[in-house]
């Protein structure tokens, strides 16, 4: 038993878990009705919005683990967000190419900040910030106020091989997380993202090559929050500059939940996923309970200190 | 005879994970003595100061002072009990002034919480003058000297009135002339009854300073005796605990090609004009006391500096590793002086740790777990490392065996030149000699090794030839066969005993 809780996702997993069992309890309808919470459509909800905090938090949890911060993913969401939907509205691009070139802004946004770290060389916590103000400035300057309505352009059912369109953003997500699990355990970038966040010194000294490795870190955490840009506008069907406003503390708290260690070489990529469905339930479910609407931040607040808490004291983790 | 006087320990006993570190230990330090604690890496010696200091709290048995019983649950309650400490790692806040170092967690404070600078910089003030130290209270700690911030711990215990006062290596990165200070400000301490406890495996100083030698090793207290009626050499025999083994009579062909070979390298203000050469199959010791640039040569010759000028030939070619990994693809490696530091990842498991210069180098793209947890294993079998698997973290393992895991991991690159720096600090009798076998199996199989060691008996006991480093140059070269320990300390010292 104590080897399974070792294994720190399944935690999260249960933590998950007797969170929706709390919620279903506690929102339980009358006879005849429909449960409000507890039913496959909301479900679908609940990821679909989840999914554009964790398509940005997978990058996070990276950045994390390798012993780093990233403060931009929310600002960089809103800029690719703002200059895919403009493509795509003003421009009159295709949906493809409008959004390739957001994604391409995420990456770009990305590698900027990786070149600040490795060789300029700012702390993460600088650099990041510095993008993040960047990013959002850029946002405001295109948008001068008003917002791309992408959804008018979408309508007539827009799906995309097949899929219909409420299924995008958590496919999206999944096949990315997939795609992310795998690197950081199966090959050895991840174990190089590992021992550079473990202890950087020792990563030099055993021939890893820290800078790049630090670098790739941040060019896929740009991307990722790229991705996550353009599935927003996509779910919330406009561009415009104040999107994803302070999705950054979100999303960092997700990875945190999720099991990454702020000092660094500790974390997953699938643990931060679940993290976002926590809270994800959490804005979802919160709203439905009469009275509840004003405690949600502070409930969220409290949730992230005493899964951390509960995570040092019951797994004697370092933070 | 004196009872109940002093500071005594009673049947100590405390074990971190499956390492005994103090097997029971009981001595008594009486009051107003000078008293010297010695052993190798690994006796206790550490583990007991830290108990003295309420760091570590004991499994079993108590410490009295003056016959009562002292609770040490904090290294507060020690300095309130007036043990003051002074540490080998030079505990300082850089980014505080003197005063406010020495008064740091204990400052004086006026009503309203407003911090009593001025008082702070006078009772500071009056404290170095009695020291003979002339070094500026309000000046930032980060502008003194190694020596002076050695010294500045103890005027922090003074400042504390302390009635003793332990010292753990405190020479360790100190020139003889500030040593010479040093001691002179502990004579001064010990007439005016303060007591000390003197930690040091320089037995010199502690014939110099100490009336009475407590020897441990490997956990137990071996024996305490009188400074006067005592030859070194028993108490170095009662530290190893067995004869050292007499130097292996191996036979390196001076035919044996070159293989690593420095001309005039050079990295300002580290090292200067460093030429030697190491030989196939051959170990090259590099002597030097601390800040002889020794570490800094190995690093740069790993790629980790990049030199000024001079040159670096591996069988002949000049390389100029550029990375760690450049040099490591040449057949570099380096186990670097700080396992914790430099060597290991507390993050990752054993066979991680094991497989990653490895994998790195060979650049594959995939994890393979089956096959590096088979190499791990027969590496932790080759090399004897004790564990309990090689899917457990490195934090479990004693210093030896976590120190045997960062050979191993370059061991198992087959490298061409093997550089070590201080391949034994920190670990057991045991665990060294088990270390300088695979030092000595390695260079049979062809393998150059440079070790760089402050340890002048493992340097004589290792080397076929001997490189004596002084602030940054090669003061010169001897003959292992030849070579004594006061041939070589005269040649690491000799610069001053001229000027």
């Amino acid at each position: 038993m104590k080897r399974l809780w070792q294994i720190r996702e399944l935690s999260t997993v249960v933590i998950l878990a007797l969170e929706i069992a709390f919620f279903t309890w506690w929102l339980w309808p009358e006879a005849g009705r429909t449960h409000p919470f507890f039913n496959g459509e909301n479900a679908l909800l609940i990821l679909k919005y989840s999914s554009i905090y964790a398509i940005a938090a997978i990058g996070a949890a990276i950045v994390i683990i390798s012993g780093g911060i990233d403060l931009a993913p929310g600002a960089v969401m809103a800029l690719t967000g703002v200059i895919g939907s403009n493509l795509f509205v003003v421009h009159g691009w295709s949906l493809a190419a409008s959004m390739t070139v957001g994604v391409a802004t995420g990456l770009a946004t990305g590698l900027l900040s990786a070149t600040l770290i490795v060789a300029a060389p700012l702390p993460p916590f600088i650099a990041t910030l510095g993008m993040m103000g960047i990013a959002r400035g850029a946002a405001f300057i295109i948008t001068e106020g008003q917002y791309f309505d992408v959804s008018s352009r979408l309508l007539g059912g827009w799906r995309p091989f097949g899929v219909p369109a409420d299924w995008v953003a958590p496919i999206v997500m999944i096949v990315l997380a997939i795609i992310f699990q795998v690197l950081m355990t199966g090959f050895q970038w991840g174990r190089a993202v590992f021992s550079v966040g473990g202890n950087e010194t020792a990563a030099l000294f055993s021939g890893i090559a820290v800078n790049r490795v630090k670098f790739s870190v941040y060019a896929i955490a740009g991307l990722l929050a790229g991705v996550s840009g353009v599935v927003l506008v996509l779910v919330q069907g406009q561009g415009k500059a104040d999107l994803a406003n302070g999705y950054e503390l979100d999303i960092i708290a997700s990875a945190v939940v999720g099991g990454a260690s702020l000092s660094g070489g500790r974390g997953s990529v699938i643990g931060a996923v679940l993290g976002t469905l926590i809270f994800g339930v959490l804005r979802n479910a919160l709203p439905q309970i009469p009275g509840a609407t004003f405690y949600d931040r502070l409930i969220v607040g409290v949730v992230v200190i005493a899964i951390v808490v509960m995570d040092q004291t019951l797994l004697k983790k370092r933070v | 005879m004196i009872t109940a006087a002093g500071l005594e320990f009673r049947n100590v006993t405390k074990s971190f994970g499956a390492v005994k570190a103090l097997a029971g230990v009981s001595l008594t330090v009486h009051a107003g003595d000078a008293h010297a604690l010695v052993g190798e890496n690994g006796a206790g010696k550490s583990t007991l100061l830290k108990i003295l200091a309420g760091i570590v709290q004991p499994d079993a048995g108590e410490v009295r002072w003056n016959g009562e019983r002292l609770h040490l649950g904090s290294p507060r309650e020690g300095l309130e009990r007036g043990i003051g400490m002074v540490y080998q790692e030079m505990l300082c806040f850089p980014n505080l002034t003197v005063a406010g170092n020495i008064f740091a967690g204990r400052e004086l404070i006026a009503r309203g919480g407003w911090l009593r600078v001025g008082d702070m910089r006078a009772r500071t003030r009056a404290i170095l003058d009695e020291l003979h130290l002339a070094i500026d209270p309000a000046a930032p700690a980060e502008s003194l000297s190694a020596a002076h911030r050695q010294l500045l711990q103890v005027a922090r215990a003074l400042a504390f009135e302390c009635r003793i006062l332990v010292l753990d290596e405190p020479t360790t990165s100190l020139t003889d002339a500030e040593a010479d200070h040093l001691f002179a400000v502990l004579e001064k301490l010990r007439a005016r009854g303060v007591t000390l406890l003197y930690v040091s495996h320089r037995l010199p100083e502690v014939f110099r300073l100490c009336d009475r030698i407590s020897v441990l090793r490997d956990g137990h207290h071996v024996e305490t005796v009188d400074r006067r009626g005592v030859a070194p050499e028993r108490i170095v025999r009662a530290m190893v605990g067995r004869e050292l083994p007499p130097r292996s009579a191996r036979e390196t062909s001076a035919e044996a090609p070159v293989r690593l070979e420095l001309s005039s390298l050079s990295r300002r203000p580290c090292f200067q004009n460093v030429s030697l050469s190491v030989r196939t199959g051959e170990i090259v010791g590099l002597f030097g006391l601390v800040g002889a640039g020794r570490s800094e040569l190995l690093e740069t010759i790993f790629g980790l500096h990049a030199p000024d000028a001079g040159e670096i030939r591996l069988d002949g070619r000049v390389i100029t590793p550029r990375s760690p990994v450049a040099a490591a693809r040449a057949g570099i490696a380096l186990v670097p002086e700080e396992r914790q530091r430099q060597g290991l990842f507390f993050n990752l498991t054993v066979r991680d740790n094991l497989v990653l210069p490895d994998r790195t180098l060979r650049g594959d793209a995939l994890v393979r777990a089956d096959r590096e947890r088979d190499e791990a294993r027969a590496l932790v079998e080759r090399w004897r490392i004790k564990t309990a698997g090689v899917e457990v973290l490195p934090d479990h393992l004693s210093g030896g065996n976590q120190q045997k895991v960062v050979l191993a991991k370059w061991l198992a690159t087959s490298p061409r030149v093997l550089l070590l720096d201080e391949p034994t600090k920190g670990v057991d009798v045991g665990a060294k000699f088990e270390i300088h076998e695979i030092i000595r199996r390695e260079a049979a199989r062809g393998i150059a090794c440079l070790v760089a060691s402050s340890d002048l008996p493992e340097v004589l006991a290792l080397s076929d030839r001997i490189i004596v480093m002084r602030a940054g140059r090669v003061q010169g070269e001897i003959d292992a066969a030849g070579a004594t320990e006061e041939s070589v300390m005269h040649l690491a010292t000799s610069l001053e005993r001229a000027s």
